[in-house]
């Protein structure tokens, strides 16, 4: 297999965003023909910035690029595709309203290929689609076979395919694979972007593994097995020390009795899940992001609506409740993304008490306008207490940075006095310091004998500060296990979809 | 960096608005520039000069050396109103030595301003309201400026220093029903049609009127030719609107559908679509003049389609406002005691007529003088000479005969069993009248 | 007010007056075109408007303020919760048949007034809540239903006054309020009644609600954004459905007014065109004002003066209507230009933070 011929080559590759992040931090990728070459890893891994880079889409800061042995400097998705080189993404980009057909040769400027043709190549590769039927009503495996036939028709030499599995049923998957082993066999070079590594295993013939922007390794699938990518994908540095005390666990605070939430997309984004959080314990959930862990929150939080299953606060059925009543029964939310958060347009003030506004009666006074002097105590306290810069307390919350949005929006949550916290990635995109001082107060909060879920991507945090974890993978837990008596590995499988009892039976 | 952002958006926005309004102002005054719509700026501002001092102008109070028409909301360029308006205004301020303000309103709140503020400014020996949608508003400022004269044409306010010029319009309708009924059965047309704007009492005159006179230009082409068809179907329509030339197009299709043979503009400006519908319906059928015909309004509108427009009712608002003018002065030398009162004007007075090839050539001079270089004078003439022509010249005679009864002696002409005085008689009309009117002389 | 914020309102008021300054400068062009002398004709718009020494004038920019202030607020109240709501034009006519309908009724004299008003502002609330349960329950566009509303509204006003409430002597208009129904007149002898105080206090009672109530707290968080509304516990279907509610409420009550407190009709004439336009010049007004209930009240009164004014420009200068009017539109759309930039700009951080655009 070594012996084919390089279809791309890319050389030290960095990209670092204009906001300062850095994706990629020196990566060096090869592409060989007709080899399925799966790219893993975990979050902000930088897997998909580089695919982005190989399609064109963005540029990189540095780094070379050959193609077919020429040093390319790609402008644009087109030039990419002029080279052969064509990108799937995850949320596709179909006209809803035109047929499959009318998609397909959608931009095509010379030849629109006839029907016939394209049923031919859909007679090749497996990937079938009613030509003639309206997008919008097709299922997404279709709309996907559609955006990768439009590629084909391209005349892609490379095709790459982000997360493609991610809104599949097993049947779609299992077809969707078929396709790419026949398009392998017909000399077509296929990158595939995920974090499963079943999948990996399954169709990949060379895996490159990613970590914050480095590559770890580059091997070949037949050569690796689950356990060691399950470590290359999650291994890491530092583990986190918070000082955590025992304490005494209480009653349920929070019960989910088998959940199914709906997703956005349509379909389900959790698909029956069950557990409980007691009165002093930290209750974490990791995953890679996408596996329905935000639609939970939403769900616990009364803003998503619950198809099936039950949610119990103290004991009571609140599945039926408003968000405003929860919160009234004392739970607070910490949403993934403080721009949701926080109404970026208004004072720093007003959004002190943006959760509390709608059921707390003392910020109304007599004649039923709101009492500026407690809207701006509560402001004062937060700020004080969480050491929040600000400029006034009527700027706009917009102009403060993005630690002190997050420190008020944890502050203003924490302070309300809950029993249950849902905290939703509570330190992405913070610094050291300010990561390190949330995680504090999670633990505080704990001690004090409140329940805290804590749902994160990062692995870290979750096994750091969590008394139980689970692992939530495809709308579902693939365990709940203690974060003391657990290793890497068997996190890392369970993220890449092996149930705990899966791995442990295996290890028997 | 946030605020320098808005301006520079602003700025550009600001500047995509300049480019666009200046490249809107030249398309409108090209496009506008042919139209009588700008007969105000050659005449209208007449300079200081031509204010010689006449017979008239020596008569006026100190200070008060002009006039002023404020028009209604359909404005100057209505080919017939509010210009005719300013051709009376225009005539009285030329004969008597005195300067015209016009003033125009662009909605019904605006009247009142406009009446206030020119009667604030004193300077004006009377101030005519050009239309009886201003009777609130001239009832107000009239108490309020007891020693300003004003008049109101079409309208009816009683107070000593308003003037009410009323017209009749139902004895000018009749003369036009007569000849379209005429016109119709000579080009073997079963039908004849009005299409109205809103539905206001003041045009259930010119519906009686004109209903009265098919009846009547039936009778008397039945006796001429001694042929009796079964009587004309005569369709009624009301848009709804005075403003709206697209309905009025439409309107009259379905009337030319129906078998009209000719068809009467009681609609203001969207009488324009009339006209239209009725030549396109022409030239599709290779014609180059009616039939079918149309019937013109208010003023004569003969050349705006030649060929295609057999006559017009003018109501001369034009002698109306020069009436008014010609009253203040005499009320100011002293010959009238008072100048408030109703004055109608009819056939008698000349108010109400049938438009005649002399009153087109009236028009056509406005036109000209207006700059509308594209009017060939001489060829309209005469292509609408050639059209009074195409019609035996016994129909014209009839439509005289019938103006000379009308004037001398309404209460001889009968048609099924109504005489024109009985016509007459019920102005003003209300709904139930017209209901009557209609199906006595079977309408619909 | 923070430092920031004012700074940005000192900036804004500067553009403003760039623009005005703009639109002052072609108009002048356009007037000097047309054989003008345009010199006279701003003296002709400025002294029949904003002329301190004569209350008349004065007063007459006020009253012409006076519905735009309110169709502004309607505006405003439901750009606050991001809804576009241009259906102040057909608020206005119902909330005025309304009054006309009130007028028809034989009451006790003191009952026209606060009935007429009552059930202006109770039809113009009926027409925007239409607008809003088309919008919260079918999800449809807010620009497309309350422009058909508008029509409709239009059509039954012109029903209403043609067939219905007409006044049987002077049928081209509806019967008018009778004398005990009609506001006082505040300057005798100008258009100026009551109507302007109780559109004033109007105007800052809805600052009031949205700066100081918890349903005005809720109106804005919707504006920001649905899902950090919906986050906050709000419910932005009930809270947009508030708005429609109160704008039409404005409306109506603006329609009233103009029926109750403008002489010298005191009803619906002609094609409803003493009543027309004034929902859709709200909208100017309000993004003139930065859709802040406060800034709308001076803003109000620029549109208004240069409504007044425009009698003086033909009056006093001579320019014929049409050039006028071209004038003036040409100077409102420059002054609406910075108030729609800044809109636009905060849509866009909007939407940048509902992450619609980027990657």
């Amino acid at each position: 297999m070594s012996s084919r011929e390089l279809v791309v080559l890319m050389k030290d590759i960095v990209k670092v965003y204009p906001d300062g992040t850095v994706a990629l931090r020196g990566v060096n990728l090869e592409l060989k023909r007709g080899e399925i070459h799966g790219l893993l890893g975990e979050n902000g891994a930088g897997k998909t910035t580089l695919m982005k880079i190989l399609s064109g889409l963005i540029k990189p800061t540095r780094g070379e690029i050959y193609v077919k042995g020429k040093k390319v400097s790609l402008k644009n998705p087109a030039h990419a595709l002029s080279l052969g080189i064509g990108m799937v993404h995850q949320h596709l980009s179909l006209v809803p309203v035109f047929t499959a057909y009318e998609n397909i040769v959608l931009g095509l400027k010379n030849m629109k290929p006839g029907k016939t043709e394209i049923e031919k190549l859909m007679d090749s590769t497996g990937l079938k689609v009613p030509l003639d039927e309206v997008t919008e009503n097709l299922s997404l495996g279709v709309r996907q076979r559609i955006e990768i036939l439009k590629m084909l028709l391209r005349n892609v030499d490379v095709l790459i395919l982000d997360e493609p599995t991610t809104n599949l049923s097993p049947i779609e998957t299992r077809e969707l694979f078929k396709s790419l082993r026949s398009l392998k066999e017909q000399g077509k070079t296929i990158v595939l972007i995920t974090h499963k590594i079943r999948e990996i295993l399954e169709i990949t013939d060379r895996v490159t593994v990613l970590r914050k922007g480095r590559v770890v390794g580059s091997v070949e699938t037949n050569n690796t097995n689950s356990r060691e990518l399950a470590r290359m994908m999650v291994g890491r540095e530092v583990i986190l020390e918070i000082d955590k005390p025992p304490v005494r666990v209480g009653e349920v605070a929070l019960e989910i009795e088998d959940l199914h939430v709906m997703s956005d997309v349509g379909g389900e984004a959790v698909k029956g899940v069950s557990f409980d959080v007691r009165y002093g314990e930290i209750f974490g959930i990791a995953g890679v992001e996408g596996n329905g862990q935000v639609e939970l929150a939403e769900a616990i939080a009364g803003i998503r609506r619950v198809l099936k299953g039950r949610i119990l606060l103290g004991g009571k059925d609140v599945t039926q409740l408003s968000t405003r009543e929860r919160y009234s029964m004392g739970l607070s939310y910490i949403p993934e993304d403080r721009r949701i958060a926080l109404a970026m347009d208004m004072s720093v003030a007003e959004n002190s008490v943006l959760t509390r506004i709608i059921y707390d009666k003392t910020l109304v006074n007599k004649m039923g306008f709101l009492s500026f002097n407690e809207i701006l105590r509560q402001a004062m306290k937060l700020v004080k207490e969480f050491d929040i810069v600000i400029s006034t307390f009527s700027s706009p919350v917009r102009t403060l940075s993005g630690g002190n949005q997050q420190k008020l929006v944890v502050g203003r949550e924490l302070s309300r006095e809950p029993s249950v916290i849902l905290a939703v990635q509570p330190t992405r995109g913070l610094d050291v310091g300010a990561t390190e001082y949330i995680r504090r107060l999670l633990v505080k909060m704990r001690n004090k004998g409140k329940a805290v879920l804590l749902i994160s991507s990062d692995l870290d945090e979750v096994m750091g500060l969590s008394d139980r974890m689970a692992v939530m993978y495809n709308g579902r837990f693939t365990g709940i296990v203690d974060p003391r008596k657990v290793t890497e590995e068997e996190v890392g499988l369970m993220m890449g979809g092996y149930s705990i009892e899966e791995i442990r039976h295996e290890v028997n | 960096m946030k605020n320098t952002g808005i301006a520079k958006s602003t700025a550009l926005i600001l500047l995509l608005v300049v480019i666009v309004a200046v490249v809107g102002v030249v398309i409108y005054m090209s496009l506008t520039q042919p139209t009588p719509a700008q007969t105000k700026t050659s005449p209208t501002t007449p300079s200081p000069t031509t204010t010689l001092p006449t017979t008239g102008a020596a008569t006026t109070p100190a200070g008060k050396t002009a006039i002023a028409v404020v028009y209604d909301i359909g404005g100057r360029g209505d080919l017939s109103f509010n210009d005719m308006a300013y051709l009376g205004g225009n005539r009285a301020a030329r004969e008597f030595g005195l300067e015209l303000k016009e003033v125009q309103s662009t909605t019904e709140a605006d009247y009142l301003p406009n009446l206030r503020t020119l009667a604030r400014e004193g300077k004006y020996l009377v101030i005519i309201a050009v239309g009886f949608l201003m009777t609130d508003a001239i009832t107000q400022v009239a108490d309020e400026f007891p020693n300003q004269l004003f008049a109101i044409i079409d309208g009816y306010v009683e107070k000593p220093n308003v003037l009410s010029v009323l017209f009749k319009e139902h004895e000018g309708s009749a003369l036009v029903g007569a000849l379209a009924a005429m016109v119709a059965r000579y080009y073997n047309y079963s039908a004849v049609g009005i299409v109205l704007g809103m539905e206001i009492p003041v045009l259930y005159k010119f519906e009686a009127g004109y209903y009265w006179g098919v009846r009547y230009g039936e009778k008397i082409y039945n006796e001429k030719t001694g042929v009796n068809a079964s009587p004309l179907r005569i369709i009624y329509t009301y848009t709804g609107a005075f403003n709206d030339p697209a309905r009025g197009k439409t309107a009259t299709q379905a009337q030319l559908g129906m078998g009209a043979g000719v068809v009467y503009n009681v609609a203001g400006a969207t009488g324009l679509g009339i006209f239209e519908a009725v030549e396109e319906y022409c030239k599709s059928q290779g014609k180059t003049q009616g039939p079918p015909f149309a019937i013109g309004v208010d003023a004569d509108q003969d050349w705006i389609k030649p060929g295609f427009i057999i006559a017009s009712m003018m109501k001369r608002v034009d002698v109306g406002v020069y009436e008014a003018v010609r009253r203040a002065l005499d009320y100011y030398a002293g010959k009238i005691s008072t100048y408030g009162g109703v004055l109608e004007l009819g056939l008698k007075e000349g108010g109400v007529g049938v438009s005649t090839l002399d009153d087109l050539d009236t028009f056509l001079k406005i036109a000209i003088q207006a700059g509308r270089k594209d009017i060939n004078r001489d060829e309209i003439y005469a292509k609408v000479k050639a059209m009074r022509d195409s019609l035996p010249s016994w129909i014209w005679d009839a439509v005289k005969n019938l103006e000379d009864q009308l004037k001398n002696n309404p209460e001889a002409v009968q048609v099924y069993g109504l005489t024109f005085a009985d016509i007459a008689s019920r102005v003003p009309y209300s709904s139930e009248s017209i209901q009557y009117v209609r199906s006595t002389l079977k309408v619909g | 007010m923070s430092a920031s914020v004012k700074l940005e309102y000192v900036s804004y008021i500067g553009n403003v007056l760039l623009a005005l300054i703009t639109g002052l400068a072609i108009g002048a062009i356009i007037i000097s075109w047309g054989g003008y002398d345009p010199i006279s004709a701003y003296r002709g718009l400025f002294e029949t408007s904003l002329n301190i020494a004569d209350p008349y004038y004065l007063a007459m920019t006020l009253s012409y303020a006076t519905p735009l202030m309110l169709t502004a607020a309607t505006f405003a109240i439901s750009a606050r919760a991001g809804v576009f709501n241009i259906g102040a034009e057909g608020q206005v006519f119902m909330g005025a048949l309304g009054a006309v309908v009130v007028a028809s009724l034989k009451l006790p004299d003191q009952l026209y007034l606060p009935m007429a008003l009552l059930l202006g502002i109770l039809m113009g609330a009926l027409w925007g809540l239409i607008a809003g349960l088309f919008k919260v329950l079918r999800n449809v566009n807010e620009v497309v239903v309350t422009i058909m509303l508008n029509w409709i509204a239009y059509w039954i006003v012109e029903y209403a006054r043609i067939y219905v409430y007409y006044d049987r002597y002077r049928p081209e208009k509806t019967i008018s309020m009778p004398r005990s129904g009609v506001l006082p007149v505040l300057v005798p002898g100008s258009e100026l009644s009551a109507s302007f105080i109780i559109a004033l206090i109007v105007t800052i009672i809805i600052y009031l609600v949205l700066w100081r109530t918890r349903l005005g707290y809720s109106i804005r968080v919707v504006g920001i954004g649905l899902k950090t509304a919906k986050y906050a516990g709000i419910n932005p279907g009930l809270t947009m459905l508030y708005v429609f509610i109160i704008g039409g409420m404005i409306s109506g009550l603006a329609g009233a007014l103009e029926i109750c407190g403008r002489p010298p009709t005191y009803a619906i004439t002609t094609g409803a065109s003493n009543i027309a336009g004034l929902g859709f010049a709200g909208i100017s007004v309000s993004l003139l004002g930065l859709n802040h209930p406060i800034f709308i009240i001076p803003a109000s009164i620029i549109i208004g003066a240069l409504n007044a004014g425009s009698r003086g420009m033909q009056i006093r200068a001579g320019v014929p209507l049409e050039m006028v009017k071209a004038v003036q539109g040409l100077i409102v759309i420059a002054l609406a230009v910075p108030g729609f930039t800044y809109m636009l700009r905060k849509w866009r951080i909007r939407k940048a933070l509902r992450g619609e655009t980027g990657d």
